[in-house]
């Protein structure tokens, strides 16, 4: 009982946060409702038994990426916008249809039953046998998904590389400031 | 136990706010922090169905998506950046050289 | 209910969980709300030692001084009764949530690290941390990488141009050196094998040769460099460079709100110079002698033994307080690209080599 309100309050609060996130003139004050969406995010994680996944989602997301997207705009020193914030004349066709296929499919899945689970092999009772979350996941991750994995990092190599390339002053262009 | 479908659904609600970010803001940041929503409830989709079916992939897949994400926004910003320098703005109606 | 029916419920699992969950916040609490009172008073009495002056003496109860000791509590009953002052055109919500948040994130910290040994209370085993988490390891980066938001919001909400450039200044140093620190702590995970704090400092023992310092010298070195900077503290301070910045992120911050950024730099100083002694220095294991034995020596009272091991973390950690003093009266303020170059340069290079170096080593033994 007392973990369904849990879930439930934190849905609500991510349902807050994220509209907020949208909505919000400020980029910075929406970045600071971002974090806290990541946050509560995390918290749902871990109250699913991904202990590793809500760490990492802390770590990266909160406490990496979003503070790259203050720095740049505090860098960029972006204040808040004016009235004209959301795109104007904003196509209604579009946001009627979201809000269609969003109602129908909440409706959908609210309504109807849970669907069925497939029994896997790593229940929680397994995974705890095997020895942790992190380390069942470290056995998936080295073994099942090795290439992903090293392709991954490949990639993240190139972005360093293509964000040091991109961000990087050209003298013979013009600076705006 | 809670079922999958309010899962689902809380996923449903972020990433529609995660579109309705991308399709109407003006600011690119803000539009890229949408982008980082919508790949969140993803994330969500992903850990609620690896408890629901015992399946660890689930959980090794939004380890990857982080990564991937750590590219996206880093190159992103990136972007922006190199923009605002050339533009002295980054809101998108101002951004319309491709549009001829 | 009469009062042996409440005894009976006292004694479920269930209460015994909640009262010592409530203990063990309590403890923590008062031992990290302590730190910063007493911190003030030796930064100012020891640079006074070193340069041969007599420092603040004067504040006593009474005839009695106590080395000026009550100094910290003038100071704070000073801050707290200051008429606040809002600068005009701050962020109002970003601007009284910064500090906050500081204390928030350090007192985070504080609850995964473990001050004890499992105890056995009726019948039921209690980590002897606020939290016992098998990601402790992983938590602790976690938060400690929130902490660079007190300072980016303080900067920006304070609608000055000198905060400004502090916490872009403190904030890019704190995102810099939080790779080094990383990259230090993934060989103590190789080298034990796991992410729990408890199980690390169980498995270091208690002689000091198998604690982690002799283990990964390099990582001990790293880690400690890292501190310093995390915590925007001397020779890495040029977030609140004063004769350049004024003070930094917090120049338009007062009276209580400034005291409340004093208290998160102590606590995060305090939890970090624990999480040193966890992770490098054996916790709450006293040197040479093994906690079974310490057990058998006060004749099976194991919460004395735990009482013991509190007092032996908290000496362990007094003490990298006072490498913090004594670093900041020692060593001049970095150059600015002195300390990218040197996180970046120097220290992630090093960190990876190391953390190669640990591997092969681990991968090698295993072979063997």
């Amino acid at each position: 009982m007392s973990q369904e309100l849990m879930f439930y309050a934190t849905a609500f609060l991510i349902t807050v946060c994220s509209v907020m996130v949208v909505t919000n003139r400020n980029p910075v004050v929406s970045a600071i409702y971002l974090v806290g969406d990541l946050f509560l995010l995390a918290a749902v994680f871990a109250s699913l038994d991904a202990h590793f996944v809500a760490a990492i989602q802390v770590l990266v997301y909160a406490g990496a990426i979003v503070v790259l997207f203050m720095f740049v705009i505090m860098l960029l020193n972006l204040g808040p916008e004016g009235k004209a914030h959301l795109r104007i004349p904003a196509p209604e066709l579009a946001v009627l249809v979201l809000t269609i296929i969003g109602f129908t499919t909440i409706g959908t899945l609210l309504l109807t039953g849970q669907a069925p689970g497939v029994g896997g092999e790593w229940s929680p009772e397994a995974i705890q046998a095997n020895g942790g979350n992190t380390f069942t996941i470290a056995m998936v991750l080295f073994t099942k998904f090795t290439w992903p994995f090293e392709i991954s990092s490949i990639l993240i190599l190139l972005a360093v590389i293509a964000a040091i390339v991109i961000a990087k002053k050209d003298k013979k262009q013009v600076v705006h400031d | 136990m809670i079922s999958i479908n309010h899962y689902l659904a809380l996923a449903t609600v972020m990433f529609l706010c995660g579109t309705l970010g991308v399709l109407f803001r003006r600011n690119l940041l803000l539009v890229l922090m949408s982008v980082e929503l919508m790949l969140n409830a993803v994330n969500l989709v992903f850990v609620a169905g690896s408890r629901l079916v015992n399946n660890l992939d689930g959980q090794v897949m939004v380890f990857f998506i982080i990564t991937v994400a750590a590219c996206e926004a880093g190159v992103g910003l990136a972007m922006v950046i190199a923009l605002y320098r050339r533009y002295g703005t980054v809101e998108t109606s101002f951004l319309r050289m491709l549009r001829g | 209910m009469g009062l042996d029916e409440l005894l009976a419920l006292l004694k479920t699992d269930t209460a015994i969980e909640i009262i010592a969950a409530v203990i063990k916040i309590l403890v923590v609490l008062v031992v990290c709300l302590q730190v910063p009172p007493v911190m003030v008073w030796v930064e100012r009495r020891a640079p006074a030692m070193m340069q041969r002056r007599k420092g603040p003496n004067r504040v006593g109860i009474f005839q009695w001084r106590l080395y000026g000791l009550i100094q910290s509590l003038a100071d704070t009953v000073k801050l707290v009764f200051k008429q606040e002052v809002v600068p005009r055109g701050a962020n109002k919500v970003a601007y009284h949530m910064a500090p906050i948040f500081g204390v928030f994130t350090a007192l985070l910290i504080a609850c995964a690290i473990p001050f004890g040994n499992d105890l056995m209370i009726f019948g039921q085993k209690i980590g002897l941390s606020v939290v016992r988490l098998d990601v402790g390891f992983l938590f602790i980066l976690a938060i400690s990488s929130l902490a660079v938001y007190t300072v980016t919001l303080a900067g920006w909400s304070s609608n000055s141009k000198y905060a400004l450039l502090g916490s872009l200044r403190a904030s890019a140093q704190m995102i810099s050196y939080e790779i080094p620190l990383g990259m230090s702590l993934v060989p103590i995970v190789v080298i034990f094998g796991t992410l729990d704090l408890n199980q690390i400092v169980v498995s270091q023992g208690a002689f000091p040769w198998a604690w982690g310092v002799v283990r990964a010298p390099v990582s001990f070195l790293l880690f400690l460099i890292c501190m310093f900077a995390e915590t925007n503290r001397a020779p890495f301070d040029l977030a609140e460079g004063e004769s350049e910045l004024v003070a930094g992120f917090h120049t338009e911050y007062n009276s209580a709100k400034f005291a409340a950024f004093f208290l998160g730099e102590y606590v995060s100083m305090f939890v970090l110079s624990c999480l040193a002694s966890t992770i490098f220095f054996g916790g709450w294991q006293a040197p040479f002698i093994p906690y079974e034995t310490i057990v058998k020596l006060v004749g099976g009272y194991a919460w004395i033994a735990a009482l013991i091991g509190f007092t032996v973390l908290i000496l362990k950690a007094s003490f990298f307080m006072w490498v913090y003093v004594w670093v900041r009266w020692t060593l001049p303020r970095f150059r600015y690209d002195q300390l990218m170059g040197l996180g970046w340069k120097f220290m992630l290079p090093v960190g990876l080599v190391n953390l190669l170096v640990t591997a092969l080593v681990m991968a090698a033994l295993e072979f063997h």
